[in-house]
């Protein structure tokens, strides 16, 4: 036994939500539907926290690679592996699913199989996107990760649902496709191959990997969701229920992300180097507009959604830094941005749950009749616009960091998106958790329960820990960031390269 | 040495448990919170002593952040500099923690009062420590935080919730130019370590960046100067500098004990304490001094007229500390660090117990209904007052730094400060006194009710006191610009020249003659005057300069996003999304009727007529004796038809056909792309 874990390590960390799956068959009624869902995700988190300790974070390749032929005639494989980078984002899609289970034990009471059969789905197939070695498990995963969602949306999601769930569809549709396109580009002027680590080695001419990188860009780009093709993510937050929104923000998102670090950067260097000037400054658009927008909102939940927009620009905007910093801070900060937007959402979820209500107006002066709420709300708050203290705060700062060696002028306006960040939140602490009750409902409302409680503080836990020791996470990742970034410089000009 | 680490984490140490320590703590959390800081106190005297006889210490705790070419490191430095502030804080934290464990019991949120104010007291101590700019940055933010919570301490009321908003966010818009003044500093020197870059400073010189280079344009200015801009920008946020100084005064919805600590002991002592602590960076950079003169300056003055229209004391309160820190920062941009930071020990001791006194006042007059304190206090408010009407003369006017008038070239300059800060000196004897007289005669005006204060025999004896005063202090001035000159570095030597001078005597009078002025002139909205009519109105509304920034900053900005929300991002955007849907749906309806009805429909309608004529045929002629199986068969069909029908057969061919659609898009690209 012990020895099929250690071998097989990856393999066995997927199979856990899928074993999941089938138990969940099994359940009688819903409580147990609920109880094995559980058991399932903390199993899940338990095998990823063994792959954490056994993980040697000194090597710069992948580890516990395995690989088995999967349809030799287009020369597919099961492949997959863990480096520094999808350690991180397997670790928080691990930390997060079983939260997803709490958060829904109540607030789902229709169909409740099928709905933590496909929080169980959606792990697996995050779990497999994040560590997949081979182009097509990667992009086949990457589809199944999108079915959950939309039947999440749509049949437990709020009264627009139906639109929203379209939206989403169709926008993931259209950016899967061009990904598609461009993994098959990759495939057949790659020798025919879909394996990522020899693709890495390989030097593909500047026409190719032009149209190639445009095409991954459209697809990454709508999942991230980069502006222009941000329009789905807040109808889809706000319809979709708690543990949807949960999952969208805290782990879909960061799809967008990985893939631009998996794949762009290493295979496609030149033509990430060509279209930095666009990305960034679409990161610097994004961090601005997302800001701005989230001021104009009224309701909580695409308050939180435009933010998440603001903040994947930085995510984008140090991933094309090229440097070390801002590498590391862009993958810092998705990780934080999961767990603190998936704080925000499980705390707008928790208030829903009570008075259905999402707009701002509806409150107030939460701080006297749920004084636990409070705090939680207002510490994620701040952790979201990046107090230092938090980890969001290191996460910035080092993407900062790394975007000013090339132009100071994008820093000080992302600097501006982090102040209005301050604005729209502090606002929304104003007018929901400070002043008095709006409406007798708001007056007398329940505090936290002790399952509630336990969503939220294990996350506000991991994001001060690693905002005052950012290091535990940093040293993780340094030696897969050190390999990455040089594989990305080779399409740097020479006077750039030597800026570090 | 290592011990002296426990400065900053015994209040942290404290928070902690206060925070964590659940409601049975209730009303007694200052028995964790007072010896906390109590302790660190303690160690600071020792700190004091250590300092003064071996000189600064450095103690490395730990590294923050090792990315590459980029190492953060939270290491403490404790020199003369830091030592004074330390007792500062630590010692007016610690007044404020005994003071509010009598002044907040009865509060519902004791416990999170004392939670806030040991955090509070740990990120400013950690900043006046830190030897590292991005850990100054971090404290300096965390303390933006806690004043939010102390502010909003009263949540319930309104007021204090926009209060505490409005404080944050004028110190955000602040901090982005200091945040960007650490990476930016971070790009020149290539370290945060304040030590080390302090050291590299002169290497700097000269060494230009082009501000407009992004938008082709050339604007060159030194690397240095722009740092030191950034400096002030961070200090014009948190020390309340013209014009966000608009948080402070309504900062006073925290409860009076807060008002202490942040107004006098810490907060706003951030933006002197951080000047002088970049002290020859921002001696490099002659035309940021200026600036930075400029400003503090105006603030100076701007406080002065505003304090003594106020009719609330605890407002009047606030601008007097405004001007105060004014003053403070007019002395760092003419480069007397020394000043400021005597200035700033000064008033943060004397600022403190003011409030302290107001707050007893305040309670005994809410209490009794009317303000009779008893003499004791009043007597105490009085000599606190005056102290605090004569720093600024001594510290700007005495002897040794009479030479720093000649920082500035220009004569005109020089004149020109001089009579600012002449006048300021007299201003603030003026509005000091209305103050402390106003919270004990409420109606100054009427004779009846002066407090004695204001009697000539006590003014004779004031005389008297000022000079004896004066003396003190210049005496301890002397010694102080002795003990504090190493740790600012690059400062011009002390000349030993008399510590009197004519300067000095003039100050000191100009100081006495504010006093004395406040008894006569007593500003009021019964001044006949059309011109002083409109400038007391102007100043009673602190020249308008909160409705300035509602009108012209925030309200625009704020419209500008509800614009965005309602025109680009729905009206625009979300309309492109959906017409684009519309197009491909009127596009497949098109293909669906040129394919289906005309082409496919068609066809199999003609299959089906013949069919239809060939069954016919065929029951004609094959066997009519069949007709009841074929009549079983045509209602099985019909079923079938029915429950097809029921899928909703158009949307289905839509679905289908989108999805056509888009493979054939592909399909079109992968080929284009492939060959």
């Amino acid at each position: 036994m012990s020895t099929i874990l250690a071998d097989h390590l990856i393999s066995c960390l997927i199979a856990v939500p899928f074993l999941g799956i089938a138990l969940l068959v099994l359940a009688k009624s819903d409580e147990w539907a609920r109880r094995i869902a559980l058991l399932a995700t903390f199993a899940a988190l338990g095998v990823a926290i063994t792959a954490l300790l056994s993980f040697d974070p000194g090597q710069s390749g992948m580890q516990f690679v395995e690989r088995a032929e999967w349809m030799p005639t287009f020369n597919i494989q099961y492949a997959v592996g863990l480096d520094g980078i999808s350690m991180l984002l397997v670790l928080l899609t691990a930390l997060l699913s079983p939260i997803c289970v709490l958060a829904s034990w109540k607030s789902i009471d229709s169909k409740v199989k099928a709905y933590m059969a496909l929080i169980l789905l959606v792990e697996g197939a995050m779990i497999v996107v994040f560590t997949a070695l081979d182009l097509f498990l990667f992009f086949m995963l990457w589809e199944v990760t999108m079915i959950p969602m939309y039947f999440m949306i749509v049949i437990w999601g709020g009264p627009g649902r139906i639109a929203a769930g379209i939206k989403f569809v169709l926008y993931s549709l259209t950016g899967s496709l061009l990904l598609l396109v461009g993994i098959l580009g990759l495939y057949l002027e790659g020798g025919r191959t879909f394996d990522i680590l020899a693709l890495s080695g390989q030097t593909f001419s500047d026409d190719v990997q032009f149209w190639i990188f445009l095409a991954l860009l459209l697809g990454f780009g709508i999942k991230l969701p980069m502006i222009p093709f941000h329009s789905w993510l807040p109808d889809a937050h706000s319809e979709a229920p708690t543990a949807g929104s949960v999952i969208l923000a805290g782990v879909l998102l960061k799809l967008g992300g990985y893939g631009f670090l998996r794949i762009c950067l290493p295979i496609l260097p030149d033509a990430s180097v060509v279209f930095a000037p666009l990305m960034v400054w679409l990161s610097v658009g994004a961090i601005l507009y997302g800001a701005c927008l989230a001021l104009a909102q009224t309701d909580l939940k695409r308050l939180v959604a435009y933010s998440s927009i603001s903040h994947m620009g930085f995510v984008t905007l140090g991933i094309f830094a090229f440097n070390e910093q801002g590498v590391q801070g862009a993958i810092l900060q998705m990780f934080n941005h999961g767990i603190t937007t998936a704080a925000l959402f499980l705390a707008v979820g928790q208030l829903y749950d009570r008075t259905h209500s999402r707009s701002v107006d509806d409150y107030g002066g939460l701080h006297k009749q749920m004084p636990r709420f409070a705090v939680a709300l207002s510490f994620f708050s701040v952790a979201s616009f990046g107090l230092p203290g938090t980890a969001n705060f290191i996460g910035e700062f080092l993407v900062l960091v790394g975007a000013s060696y090339t132009s100071f002028a994008r820093v000080l306006l992302a600097m501006l998106g982090i102040v209005l960040a301050a604005a729209y939140m502090l606002w929304m602490l104003q007018r929901v958790v400070l002043g008095k009750a709006l409406t007798r409902a708001a007056a007398a409302l329940p505090d936290l329960s002790t399952r509630e409680m336990a969503t939220l503080v294990p996350l506000a836990i991991i994001i001060f820990v690693v905002g005052v020791y950012p290091g535990l996470l940093m040293e993780l990742m340094d030696a897969s960031v050190i390999n990455l970034v040089e594989q990305a410089r080779v399409g740097l000009p020479a006077d750039m390269a030597a800026l570090d | 040495m290592t011990v002296f680490a426990l400065i900053p984490l015994l209040p942290l140490l404290g928070f902690f448990v206060i925070a964590f320590g659940g409601n049975r703590l209730g009303e007694v959390s200052h028995r964790i919170g007072i010896p906390a800081v109590g302790l660190s106190a303690a160690l600071s005297f020792v700190a004091f002593y250590y300092v003064a006889v071996a000189g600064p210490i450095s103690i490395p705790l730990y590294t923050l952040i090792d990315v590459g070419a980029v190492s953060v490191a939270v290491d403490l430095y404790i020199d003369q500099l830091t030592v004074l502030l330390l007792l500062l804080v630590t010692v007016g934290s610690f007044v404020v923690h005994v003071y509010s464990s009598s002044y907040m019991i009865g509060d519902p949120r004791y416990r999170r009062f004392f939670a806030v104010i040991g955090l509070f007291t740990f990120a400013m101590v950690l900043l006046v420590m830190s030897n590292n700019l991005l850990v100054t940055y971090m404290c300096w933010e965390v303390m933006g935080i806690c004043s939010y919570l102390l502010i909003s301490h009263w949540a319930h009321r309104e007021s204090a919730a926009k209060a505490a908003t409005k404080a944050f966010l004028v110190n955000a818009v602040a901090d982005v130019g200091l945040g960007f003044g650490v990476i930016f500093t971070l790009a020149t020197y290539g370290t945060l370590n304040i030590q080390e870059i302090l050291a590299a400073v002169p290497s700097m010189a000269g060494s230009d960046i082009n501000l407009l280079g992004w938008l082709g344009f050339e604007w060159l200015i030194e690397r240095n100067t722009l740092i030191t801009f950034c400096l002030l920008s961070g200090a014009l946020g948190k020390s309340a500098q013209f014009p966000l100084h608009i948080w402070l005064p309504f900062a006073m919805e925290a409860p009076t004990p807060i008002s202490a600590l942040i107004h006098a002991a810490t907060m706003v002592n951030a933006g002197p304490f951080l000047l002088a602590r970049m002290s020859p960076l921002v001696l490099s950079a002659p035309s940021a001094m200026a600036v930075i003169a400029i400003v503090g300056m105006t603030t100076a003055v701007y406080g002065g007229l505003v304090a003594l229209t106020q009719s609330d004391i605890k407002k009047s309160l606030a601008y007097s500390t405004i001007s105060h820190i004014g003053f403070m920062i007019f002395a760092c941009g003419v480069g007397a660090f020394v000043a400021a930071i005597f200035h700033l020990l000064a008033h943060g001791f004397l600022k403190g117990f003011l409030f302290l006194s107001t707050g007893n006042a305040l309670e005994s007059a809410s209490a009794h209904g009317h303000a009779k304190s008893s003499g004791r206090v009043s007597g105490s408010l009085a000599a606190g007052a005056l102290l605090l009407a004569l720093i600024p003369a001594v510290v700007i006017f005495s002897g040794p730094y009479e030479q720093m008038w000649t920082a500035h070239q220009t004569p005109a300059a020089q004149v020109a400060f001089f009579f600012l800060a002449l006048a300021t000196v007299f201003l603030t004897g003026m509005y000091i006194f209305r103050a402390v007289s106003s919270l004990f005669g409420h109606q100054v005006g009427n004779s009846g009710v002066l407090p004695n204060l204001f009697a000539p025999a006590y003014l004779a004896g004031v005389g008297v006191l000022v000079a004896a005063v004066g003396c003190l202090l210049v005496f301890v001035w002397t010694w102080f610009a002795a003990f504090l000159g190493p740790a600012l570095g690059a400062q011009p030597p002390l000349a030993a020249g008399p510590a009197f001078s004519p300067w000095l005597v003039a100050a000191l009078l100009a100081a006495v003659a504010g006093w004395g002025f406040a008894r006569q002139f007593q500003p009021s909205p019964t001044f006949a005057g059309a011109w002083t009519k409109m400038a007391y109105v102007a100043l009673l509304n602190r020249l308008y300069v909160d409705e300035i920034f509602d009108a012209f900053v925030v309200g625009p900005f704020i419209r500008f996003c509800d614009w965005l929300q309602g025109t680009i991002e729905t009206l625009g955007l979300d309309n492109l999304i959906q017409t684009t849907a519309r197009v491909v749906m009127v596009l497949s309806n098109w293909l669906w009727t040129v394919l289906e009805v005309r082409g496919l429909d068609r066809g199999l309608g003609g299959g089906a007529d013949s069919s239809v004529a060939l069954s016919r045929w065929l029951w004609r002629v094959v066997d009519l004796r069949g007709d009841a199986m074929v009549e079983g068969l045509g209602r099985a069909s019909d079923e079938t038809g029915e429950m097809l029908q029921r899928i909703e057969p158009r949307t289905l061919q839509h679905h289908l056909l989108v999805v056509v659609f888009w493979l054939m898009l592909a399909i079109a690209l992968s080929y284009w792309l492939i060959l």
